[in-house]
């Protein structure tokens, strides 16, 4: 399989968020605003990459009937010091991501990536994957995040966008409106998936 | 070998391999890890009590003491200004609508709050969460602590801080809190 095919699956065509819909509780629960988002979708970059790279590196290695467990450990390793290192350099975005960083250990993402695909592939298809399923997570999270953050806030990253005259929607701060705005997202990102399908056909 | 032995040994070997690993970053960010928190905690205090130049934790019994009377202070530190005692910090925590509020609170000498601020919370966004927005914490600076302080929609008097807009249990946690705080200022601390 083409490095370029791998990369544009991630991103676009399995889109973990708008395609597959995995991980979804972290999606909804951090995107209250756009630095939050790009935050959270950095660090599932690292955790999938990291994760994609060892798993495919010790794929001969670990025997079938204990990848699980082994997959595990390798992915709670890297969101483990992912944590150490957010809370030593940048203890702010820390706070407001909280329990979260934790929660990517058992995010369906990097499971499912680490068995559908690095126990299978090469190193480099691997942490090609990664990256590409990675920045698919991180763009989702972005586009959420920013509308919530302009809806319901009235602000895109800690900026006021319409002075203090602006009555936000509070809606969309809170979780209703994630799954609202998620579910018209996901709306308008398979139908201009479909469109582009049928057209190359 | 028998293969349950086998699988156990391999599994054994990979988290050996993750300790060893974690170990090291442990390492490295260990030491950073506890002065960021020190100067967050550092920087709190110098912004509630501007005019201390130096914050010494209260002794250790005294705090114990406390603490068994009121278990909602967590914190208590003495505020110093060219050595001589200018005031107190006291850290609290009540319970809000989505957890723990952890707030400071900053006490002159004089019988004044001199500064309130929240510190960790998981509260709604845009609602709870505007408690550690100054227009409310403001509200609680110059407040005499001889009375027990109400929130309300137009604050007036001397005894009433600024309410949270649709985030009524917020607000009665931070005056939970704040409190608190009041309390053991005004009975254990100032005498």
């Amino acid at each position: 399989m083409k490095l370029s095919k791998v990369f544009y699956n991630g991103l676009i065509k399995d889109n973990p968020i708008f395609v597959q819909l995995i991980g979804m509780c972290s999606v909804l629960a951090v995107t209250t605003s756009a630095v939050n988002s790009v935050a959270m979708g950095l660090s599932v970059i690292v955790v999938l990459v990291g994760s994609n790279l060892v798993i495919s590196l010790l794929r001969n290695v670990i025997p079938d009937k204990i990848r699980i467990p082994a997959f595990v450990v390798v992915i709670a390793t890297f969101v483990t010091i992912i944590e150490m290192f957010m809370k030593a350099y940048a203890p702010s975005i820390y706070q407001s991501l909280g329990l979260f960083i934790p929660l990517i250990v058992v995010n369906c993402i990097i499971l499912a990536r680490a068995e559908a695909f690095a126990s299978k592939n090469g190193v480099v298809a691997s942490v090609v994957d990664g990256l590409g399923m990675g920045l698919g997570y991180t763009m989702a999270l972005l586009i959420l995040g920013s509308l919530r953050e302009i809806i319901g806030a009235g602000s895109i990253f800690g900026k006021s966008l319409f002075g203090p005259g602006f009555q936000p929607a509070l809606i969309f701060i809170m979780p209703p409106g994630a799954f609202i705005l998620l579910g018209i997202l996901i709306g308008i990102f398979n139908n201009i998936r479909r469109k582009k399908a049928s057209s190359e056909i | 070998m028998n293969e349950t032995l086998k699988l156990g040994l391999i599994l054994l070997l990979i988290t050996v391999i993750s300790a060893g690993v974690l170990a090291v970053s442990n390492n490295i960010t260990a030491e950073r890890i506890a002065e960021a928190d020190k100067i967050a905690n550092e920087q709190a205090q110098k912004e509630i009590v501007a005019e201390a130049d130096e914050f010494r934790t209260l002794d250790e019994n005294k705090l114990k003491e406390i603490q068994n009377a009121n278990s909602n202070i967590l914190e208590i530190s003495e505020a110093y200004s060219n050595g001589t005692l200018v005031g107190y910090t006291i850290k609290s925590v009540s319970s809000g609508y989505g957890g723990d509020v952890v707030m400071i609170t900053g006490f002159s000498l004089a019988g004044k709050i001199t500064g309130m601020k929240v510190l960790n919370h998981s509260e709604t966004p845009g609602l709870g969460a505007n408690s550690t927005k100054s227009y409310f914490s403001d509200s609680f600076k110059n407040k005499s602590v001889t009375n027990e302080l109400y929130a309300s929609k137009n604050p007036s008097g001397e005894s009433e801080v600024q309410a949270l807009t649709s985030a009524t249990i917020t607000t009665n946690a931070v005056l939970a809190g704040v409190n608190a705080a009041r309390e053991v200022f005004v009975s254990k601390l100032v005498n």
